[in-house]
């Protein structure tokens, strides 16, 4: 609240302003600090959460890769997974918890649900995919997919925060109605 | 209740165990696989990708229909081949377009089942996550490139009964290994076929 | 901007004090808490609406739906194969044994036999199934409660169990293996011996488990005697499953009314049963179950082995469709009774397929058991109620 009662407007806080200026070895180092500590926030809806935990436990151990699964919240986790369906009544959720982690952010879509509502595609109260209320990073196909499906995609997280540049990334912040991914081209008829 | 209730408890006793069972883990061998480096080692009926054999492809269809999400797009068209001699020209189905939409898969895997030609197969392979949705739709040359990554099916159980495939075969073909449909029930149809 | 003082949550002294002018001072207003839809604890979304005094549980409510996908609506366009494949995905955890659901009441529909193998073969994957779901809470349990080792072991013994499962269906969790009429393929050659030295290697594994944290003293005092269900309260609401029976219960689908080759199976199946009723007994109960489902999968891999050749399923007509009429087919899932009414119109498709979910009951019972309760003791007690979010809300 500010002096008179009312909601005063802070300034947004932005991110990579620095990291456009800085030099490349600095910006190597950077993104080699971020991938690999990786706070994961396991957004578990469905089925694919269970694979999802599976991944961390002692078998397949996601720890090795620098991804740690002890993120007490939203607020302090870098990567959120989306494993499960996104029904209507939880997308709601889902935005609010995005919308609490602070930037950069990295978003996986687990499984075929969170990828395009999957099995439940013509459901009546299912979201056709988590990219239509967050940006997702990672598509991993599967239904649920195996644990090393989900090692993979984090892997391929990695290789894309290693490539990236966070100026570039947070340059524009697209509004929520341009996150819907674009239809896929009708087949072309003979 | 149980026993535990009967003898009487020494304080801690419970905690002390459980740190033995830790302490005796400590000691074993890890069970972690290290999976970027040691590729896992998968059962044939892994359900992890569908290969397309094109060349066995009638595009019948049946399984985009039985598809329960109907995620397999198939685009075809009918092309007359020219009479060879002596004969009159027949009309065979070209495959314009297979795709899979990976993104809504549910790998349940009745298209492989109900496909009548054989042109569809389970592959392992699992490592195709993308980064734009629109790369997890496969269209039929990169459906292909599975195949050479499909494993050849276990043998059944020899308990099971004679799968038809091989009796099929064999009432057409004669026995096809000696012995091998000799001594179960589905051998002596094999036989009547001769 | 809208703003309103209140004063919560003083604590339940506030009511005892005796003295007036201090009661009113402290007059308390109770708290409405959000646990969920997004919380550790409610393992999936969940969400209970809990009217707090301090940290004394007025009221809860459980608010469903938050995972709500309409199944039963998509059942009613596919076809009886189809329907399998939605069928395992509302029980994430047992799929095998909701596969089988649709399947018996299909095959019920059409008077249908299964071969024996099919049978056996049926009901020792259903075992194996119910020692994967009931390793996901032994693990899960001990953890919302602070002890993070349990989860590891179950975690390390569920992922052998897997291992046998994907070698026979493909899947590691939705194995999509049932068919009307039996099941989808013959067994791989030597599957029966692996699952036998999996069968065992569990077998040694569940002493870790039950051994780390059954005796626990931290886990027994914040689970014995907390969260007692009464036997009206289960017969009330519904509840069912293991459940059920650590109130004293004694009810299980597979010796009560036994489908599959349970009826042959009398002598190995143990109806595990405790009297307490508490969060502790329903623990110990699964644990008991494990036990007696490894034991029901070594008898059902003896008699495999020796049953004389034969198929596996039943041929089947190109379009399959079910009479007109209906069908109420029930099972004992791992996590208690689950139903399947279908309404056949004579179509291929199912007119009406209705589930009857167990963690669906299991969970308004909470309304009944939250009350008077600490939040602290919330976790507890909504751990113990070993559900599963998709199973309640379909």
């Amino acid at each position: 609240m500010g002096v008179n009662g009312g909601p005063v407007d802070l300034p947004d806080p932005r991110v990579g302003a620095l990291s456009r200026v800085a030099p490349k070895p600095v910006r190597y180092v950077l993104n080699w600090g971020r991938r690999y500590s990786l706070w994961v926030f396991n957004f578990g809806l469905a089925c694919c959460a269970i694979e999802f935990i599976s991944t961390s436990m002692s078998r397949h151990d996601f720890i090795r890769f620098g991804v740690i699964p002890f993120a007490p919240g939203p607020r302090q986790a870098d990567l959120m997974v989306v494993s499960g369906t996104v029904s209507d009544k939880m997308a709601p959720a889902v935005r609010r918890l995005y919308e609490q982690m602070p930037d950069p952010k990295y978003v996986i879509s687990f499984g075929a649900c969170s990828n395009s509502g999957g099995p439940y595609w013509d459901s009546y109260c299912v979201t056709n995919g988590v990219d239509q209320i967050v940006p997702v990073d990672v598509y991993v196909p599967g239904c649920p997919p195996r644990p090393e499906a989900l090692l993979h995609g984090i892997v391929r997280l990695q290789e894309k925060i290693a490539g990236e540049s966070l100026g570039e990334r947070y340059a524009p912040v697209p509004p929520a109605a341009a996150l819907a991914s674009p239809l896929r081209p009708a087949p072309e008829r003979p | 209740m149980s026993n535990h209730e009967a003898v009487k408890r020494v304080p801690g006793a419970g905690l002390a165990k459980g740190l033995a069972v830790t302490f005796r883990t400590l000691l074993r061998r890890s069970v972690t696989a290290q999976y970027p480096e040691v590729k896992p080692a998968l059962p044939a009926r892994s359900r992890g990708a569908i290969a397309l054999l094109e060349e066995n492809c009638t595009s019948c269809m049946l399984c985009a229909r039985e598809c329960p999400d109907w995620c397999i797009y198939i685009d075809s068209h009918k092309e007359t081949l020219p009479a060879p001699e002596g004969g009159r020209e027949r009309a065979r189905n070209v495959l314009d377009r297979f795709a899979i939409d990976f993104s809504l898969c549910m790998y349940c895997g009745i298209c492989i089942e109900v496909c009548p030609f054989d042109a569809l197969f389970w592959t392992p392979e699992f490592e195709y996550a993308e980064y734009d949705i629109r790369d997890l739709l496969h269209e039929k040359d990169r459906l292909r490139e599975w195949m050479w990554t499909v494993p050849p099916p276990p043998e059944n159980d020899p308990s099971g009964a004679v799968p038809k495939e091989i009796t099929t075969a064999e009432r057409t073909a004669g026995p096809l290994t000696p012995g091998a449909g000799g001594d179960r029930d589905g051998g002596s149809e094999g036989g009547a076929g001769e | 901007m809208d703003i309103s003082e209140r004063t919560v949550g003083v604590g339940a002294g506030a009511a005892q004090t005796g003295d007036a002018v201090s009661a009113k001072d402290m007059a308390t207003e109770d708290m409405v808490l959000n646990i969920g839809p997004q919380h550790p604890s409610t393992h999936g979304v969940l969400r209970l609406r809990l009217r707090l005094d301090g940290e004394q549980i007025v009221s809860a409510e459980p608010i469903v739906g938050y995972m709500h996908r309409g199944a039963e609506k998509l059942f009613e366009v596919r076809d009886y194969r189809q329907i399998v494949v939605l069928a395992n995905r509302h029980d994430w955890l047992s799929a095998f044994a909701n596969e089988l659901g649709v399947v018996l009441a299909v095959e019920r529909m059409l008077g249908m036999e299964v071969p024996e193998r099919a049978t056996w073969a049926r009901t020792l994957l259903a075992e194996l199934n119910r020692v994967l779901n009931h390793l996901m809470f032994l693990g899960s349990y001990p953890l919302e409660m602070g002890a993070i080792t349990p989860i590891f072991y179950a975690f390390t013994e569920r992922e052998y169990l897997q291992a046998v499962m994907e070698e026979v269906s493909g899947g590691r969790m939705h194995y999509m293996f049932n068919r009307v009429g039996g099941l989808k393929e013959e067994l791989p050659a030597g599957w029966t011996g692996r699952a036998r030295a999996t069968v065992a290697e569990v077998r040694h594994g569940m002493v870790r488990v039950e051994e780390i944290i059954h005796g626990n003293e931290i886990f027994r005092a914040r689970t014995r005697g907390v969260g007692v269900l009464t036997r009206e309260q289960i017969l009330q609401y519904g509840v069912s499953g293991p459940i059920a029976r650590a109130s004293g219960v004694d009810f299980d689908l597979r010796r009560d009314e036994p489908y599959l080759a349970y009826g042959e199976l009398g002598d190995v199946l143990r109806v595990v049963t405790r009297t307490e009723g508490d969060c502790h007994a329903r623990f110990s109960c699964l644990l008991d179950q494990v036990a007696v489902s490894l034991n029901l999968a070594d008898a059902c891999l003896d008699r495999l082995e020796a049953l004389p050749p034969g198929p596996i399923n039943q041929r089947l007509p190109k379009v399959l469709k079910a009479p007109e009429g209906h069908v109420y087919q029930w099972t004992e899932n791992p996590l208690g009774l689950n139903g399947y009414f279908l309404v056949s119109r004579g179509e291929k498709t199912p007119w009406r397929m209705k589930l009857r979910s167990a963690s669906f009951n299991n969970v308004q019972v909470l309304k009944e058991l939250l009350p008077g309760n600490l939040v602290a003791d919330m976790i507890a007690i909504l751990g113990s109620m070993f559900f599963v979010v998709g199973d309640i809300d379909k």
